[in-house]
């Protein structure tokens, strides 16, 4: 997978996460999995389709998504009802339609599938590519970004 | 009388976000949509003043939505609310006779500006 594609999404957390939070996430260490794979209590999914396309996962501990439901509702949640999880996926779609707005910037034409909210450790979701994951440290716990992306050589070439 | 805003959005965290917004600055929220086409219906059967209307949703997506509305009343008020902020979906939607283009993340202050400032050009 092409490394310039996880960047967007990196750039897209922090812009998200600053504006629901009004602090600054910390960057951790880049890896490489095999497919896309996430060991979060919490993971959104997100499809990516166009001139690129894959998936875009968003893990983390249920804590962590009981604080971001806070957060985005701007009121202490303590249940994960179909609210919070509504609030948890929407940071899902905002991070992504974000990425996908500077991949365009960037020349590519790419859309966005609703996002899905997963509940279960281990979940691992078939990809065409390896993954790239970046931790991200936010006050409000780790939020772990997966992408799987790579160049749709048919739209690309239409 | 207060003006009358549909709110379209699949996420009913969201839908609920910019009902409170409206509401607080003295909007009525005339109802609620969560796809393109189930807005197209409820636009027909409420005649709300203006629409706020998400691109990424099941079933239709917003833009089209847009174009449907705008092509049965060209007098209809609709601004996209969504987290794709990409040149290529804001030029479609100004195409086709959208009145404002906001880009979640926003500021309450935004939702109410772009709702005001159409509503008064309208």
């Amino acid at each position: 997978m092409n490394v310039e594609f996880i960047e967007p999404f990196v750039r897209a957390a922090f812009t998200v996460i600053e504006s629901i939070s009004g602090n600054k996430p910390e960057k951790g260490q880049l890896s490489l999995r095999k497919s896309s794979f996430t060991t979060q209590q919490v993971t959104i999914m997100a499809g990516v389709n166009g001139e690129v396309e894959g998936t875009a996962l968003y893990g983390m501990s249920f804590v962590t998504a009981l604080k971001i439901a806070s957060a985005m509702m701007c009121s202490e949640v303590s249940e994960m009802d179909e609210m919070a999880l509504s609030a948890v996926s929407e940071l899902g779609n905002m991070i992504t339609g974000n990425a996908t707005t500077i991949l365009s910037q960037k020349g590519l034409d790419v859309d966005i599938t609703p996002p899905s909210v997963i509940r279960g450790v281990d979940v691992e979701v078939a990809t065409k590519t390896p993954a790239l994951v970046v931790p991200v440290n936010t006050e409000m716990g780790l939020l772990e970004i997966n992408v799987s992306l790579a160049e749709n050589q048919m739209r690309k070439a239409a | 009388m207060a003006k009358r805003i549909l709110v379209v959005d699949d996420a009913m965290f969201m839908r609920a976000t910019v009902k409170r917004i409206l509401e607080n600055a003295g909007y009525e929220v005339a109802g609620e949509a969560e796809n393109g086409q189930m807005a197209v219906e409820r636009y027909s059967e409420l005649k709300p003043d203006a629409v706020l209307m998400d691109i990424t949703m099941p079933i239709m997506d917003g833009i089209s939505a847009a174009k449907a509305i705008l092509d049965n009343d060209p007098a209809a008020v609709v601004l996209m609310c969504t987290a794709l902020g990409q040149q290529s979906l804001v030029i479609q939607a100004i195409q086709a006779g959208v009145k404002d283009y906001i880009v979640k993340p926003f500021q309450a202050d935004r939702v109410i500006e772009g709702v005001s400032k159409a509503l008064g050009a309208a």
